[in-house]
């Protein structure tokens, strides 16, 4: 066949037109399910593994994924999850669960003592190398008392226990899981009793959730117990902060839960959007290594307490958004929070810190590091604080890390001053930043002091969560004495959410918690 | 080939070893204590000296294992064979746009020396010169995607996915290529032969496309083979954008979290990909300029 040059030309642009039809077609395929809820949230980050067992970095996915023993309430309060009631003798040293009898989990297999007993057991293995273990210090063992009734036995009185089991951390798995899926297991299979099941994991880019259909042994305290009212979750990772926000505008996802305090101003101008804030169970403070010169002198600590503008410095960095904090936990901790925190701690007093130095030898001044990760949060921190401690001769040299560098900075403890932000919705946090056993890390204000182990310990170890609460107060009430840090500021959570979702209701303790329960999208 | 990957391999393991900070920390968050740490430590072999650990991966590369992810818990291989499609795809689509904008750009402009079209390509390309990839990358996003809505904003798994990216790399491409095929056409339209081939009646157009374009685009070719490493490498920063999980994103986020069997699995992969493209550049020269021989 001879083909001449017109005839080229015209093949070549219907190739083109034939290429360009099938790319534009290809992808309109999701039209015919209209009928379909689904809800996309934004992430800025995936996990690596979808195993709470192996890492500290959990994919939310395994919130839905998984049930626990215990769930917490909007109140905070703890209610039954798997566990449909528990009893704790009279010694507060065993914990009997008594189980649901009609749990299934993903794979059909039925639910029972010997999934708790090994996923516990699994977790406090030191060969499994979990992050978690710690958590589970108190537990010395699980026995199965009948195919339905777990006791689990501790070394010491420890009532924070409800707390560790209503983690994402705890979420049961089936007995076994390791052996019958292999490899596989946290990677292409993770297997839970939860309301959604994973469908699809692309790592780093999203995961894909579907309803189980057979659920319906959700809490009590929702308004609805199953199965989820939202066929699909998909959790998208959009690492770029911009385009997460364009898409939340665009509605290519319709919940973030982590929006940046930059974004809040425009965001609020969208009609489509609507932000909620609450105050985060975060603290973010300035710490520094109280075992060396000059932090060793309680005077010295007190005039740094003194020299900050907590205000100032929430308007510089968080743009307004945010609570001063003078305490050691974030006030939504209602229970555990010292409520004189603010009464007792030390006020912005440039004056009274100059004079504090002076006492404590350093009429002068000091001249001292302030290392911060490189965040753009903690380095405007670092910037307004260096320029804070100025005011009172304090000339801090500021020394950024990435945020790994930044962690091996601290376990090898090079650090001076330097600027800490946690997330934690529990007392014991206390216990892991302070106690002497946690030296050098966790321990990065590097704190080893008699009293406050002691008064740490009497307070985890107390027989009731009444009483340990009161407990904790005692100890936030040496701390700030001691001034062992200089507590700033609390974040809040917000969370931008599109008009298609219907029902919102903040969760202080799991913010995806109820999602497909209280929480619905509408169809498209 | 070999000796560069052996030296690019020590280099960037030695970078891993001495700078601060290890993957575990972020397996185990901050609640984790001494032992199990250590625990973890031991299992990839993190405890043992710079040589012993080096040997031991190198080993396995010969076997062609690159080892397991010490983050994710499973091969390398797999994880660059998922993450690597997209990259290339992006990567290919934005080398195809580079050639065919630079080249008739360069061309046009060369043979219509120092008139309007000739001062709009050249004024073009300096403005493409000047900005920098991530950022026009950035402004298509936010015309094509967020305002008119023609494109996803984020990576959607379809085609349509490509085209921004692959457009941020081809444009910004095209602009230092059309300059360079400019510069070589002048050069080869003042030769002796060209202006026999025109004082032979030839048309302008054979003589400018198959008698100087021929001859010009050895230079060109050269560019193009260190650019197309280039901008397999140089997709990071659109990845991140357009949220696009090819190999670049990969290699930041181990980056960052010192997981560096992937790392060193990425780098690999793409200092091969440089070699392989110079290789593909040398093939080329011969059969564009017969005279060229390998023996």
């Amino acid at each position: 066949m001879k083909v001449n040059k017109m005839e080229k030309v015209t093949l070549v642009i219907l190739a083109f037109a034939l290429l360009l039809s099938c790319v534009l077609t290809g992808c309109s395929k999701e039209d015919s399910k209209k009928t379909e809820k689904t809800l996309v949230i934004g992430y800025d980050r995936d996990a690596e593994i979808m195993d709470t067992i192996k890492t500290a970095w959990y994919s939310d996915a395994l919130i839905y994924i998984h049930d626990r023993l215990v769930t917490r309430d909007y109140e905070f309060g703890y209610k039954p999850g798997l566990a449909e009631r528990w009893d704790v003798s009279d010694d507060g040293l065993v914990w009997t669960f008594h189980l649901r009898k009609d749990v299934k989990f993903h794979d059909d297999k039925e639910f029972k003592a010997e999934d708790v007993k090994w996923t516990i057991d699994t977790i406090k293995d030191p060969n499994t190398g979990s992050p978690f273990s710690g958590d589970l210090e108190a537990i010395k063992e699980v026995n199965i008392v009948d195919e339905h009734t777990v006791d689990v036995v501790l070394n010491y009185p420890f009532p924070n226990l409800l707390y560790n089991l209503s983690g994402t951390a705890s979420g049961i798995h089936p007995a076994n899981a390791y052996e019958t899926y292999g490899d596989d297991y946290g990677k292409r299979v993770v297997i839970g009793t939860g309301p959604y099941k994973l469908e699809e994991w692309t790592p780093g880019d999203k995961t894909v959730l579907v309803k189980n259909e057979d659920y319906k042994w959700g809490p009590e305290w929702m308004s609805n117990r199953g199965p989820a009212l939202i066929d699909k979750i998909v959790l998208k990772i959009i690492p770029d902060e911009n385009s997460r926000m364009m898409e939340l505008e665009v509605g290519g996802i319709h919940i973030l839960r982590n929006v940046p305090e930059t974004y809040v101003e425009k965001l609020e101008k969208n009609d489509d959007i609507t932000i909620y804030s609450e105050p985060a169970t975060k603290l973010g403070y300035l710490a520094y290594a109280t075992d060396k010169e000059p932090f060793t002198d309680v005077r010295v600590r007190r005039a740094i307490n003194h020299a900050l503008n907590r205000e100032e410095i929430i308007q510089f960095v968080l743009r307004g958004i945010g609570e001063e904090a003078y305490g050691y936990l974030p006030p939504a901790l209602t229970d555990e929070y010292l409520e004189e925190s603010e009464e007792l701690a030390y006020k912005y007093d440039p004056e009274k810190a100059k004079q504090l130095l002076a006492e404590a030898g350093y009429p002068d001044g000091l001249e001292l590091t302030l290392s911060a990760d490189n965040s753009s949060k903690s380095s405007k921190l670092a910037e307004i604080i260096q320029v804070q401690l100025k005011e009172v001769n304090i000339d801090a040299k500021i020394q950024p890390y990435d945020s790994a560098g930044y962690a091996d900075m601290l376990r090898e403890g090079k650090q001076e001053l330097f600027i800490r932000e946690y997330s934690w919705s529990n007392a014991d946090i206390i216990d892991w930043f302070l106690l002497s056993s946690r030296f050098p890390y966790p321990n990065h204000s590097r704190w080893v002091d008699e009293k406050s182990d002691e008064l740490i310990t009497y307070a985890a170890q107390r027989p009731t969560w009444d009483e340990r609460a009161e407990a904790y107060k005692e100890v936030q009430r040496y701390l700030i004495d001691e001034a062992v840090w200089a507590p700033i500021y609390i974040p809040m959570n917000m969370i931008a959410a599109r008009k298609e979702v219907k029902n919102f209701k903040y969760h202080p303790w799991m913010l995806q918690y109820n999602d497909g329960f209280d929480l619905e999208v509408s169809g498209k | 080939m070999v000796p560069v990957l052996i030296l690019m391999t020590l280099i960037v393991f030695m970078i891993f070893y001495f700078a601060p900070g290890d993957p575990v920390s972020r397996i185990a968050g901050p609640n984790v204590t001494q032992e199990v740490y250590d625990n973890i430590m031991q299992k990839h072999g993190l405890d043992q000296p710079f040589v012993v650990q080096y040997f031991k991966f190198a080993k396995s590369v010969v076997k062609g294992d690159l080892g397991i992810s010490i983050l994710q818990d499973r091969p390398v291989v797999e994880m660059i064979r998922e993450r690597l499609p997209v990259t290339l795809q992006i990567g290919l689509l934005g080398f195809l746009i580079t050639f065919i904008i630079a080249i008739p750009a360069g061309v046009i402009a060369a043979v219509k020396k120092n008139t309007v079209v000739d001062y709009l390509c050249m004024s073009g390309s300096l403005l493409g010169i000047a900005i920098p990839t991530f950022w026009f990358g950035m402004l298509l996003l936010y015309v094509f995607a967020y305002k008119l809505r023609w494109f996803p904003i984020s990576g959607d798994g379809t085609i349509k996915q490509l085209v921004l990216p692959a457009f941020a790399i081809g444009l910004t491409n095209a602009a230092i290529t059309a300059r360079m095929v400019r510069s070589s056409m002048l050069e080869v339209l003042k030769q002796d032969y060209v202006r026999t081939a025109k004082s032979k009646g030839l048309y302008e157009k054979t003589v400018v496309y198959s008698h100087a374009l021929k001859n010009a685009m050895i230079p060109i070719i050269s560019l193009m083979g260190l650019r197309l490493g280039w901008i397999i490498g140089g997709s990071v920063a659109l990845e991140i954008i357009f949220s696009i999980p090819g190999i670049g994103r990969l290699m930041v986020d181990s980056i960052l979290a010192r997981d560096y069997p992937v790392v060193q699995g990425a780098m690999i992969v793409l200092t091969s990909s440089i070699i392989f493209a110079n290789i593909l550049a040398d093939i080329l020269y011969s059969v564009v300029d017969p005279r060229i021989r390998y023996s």
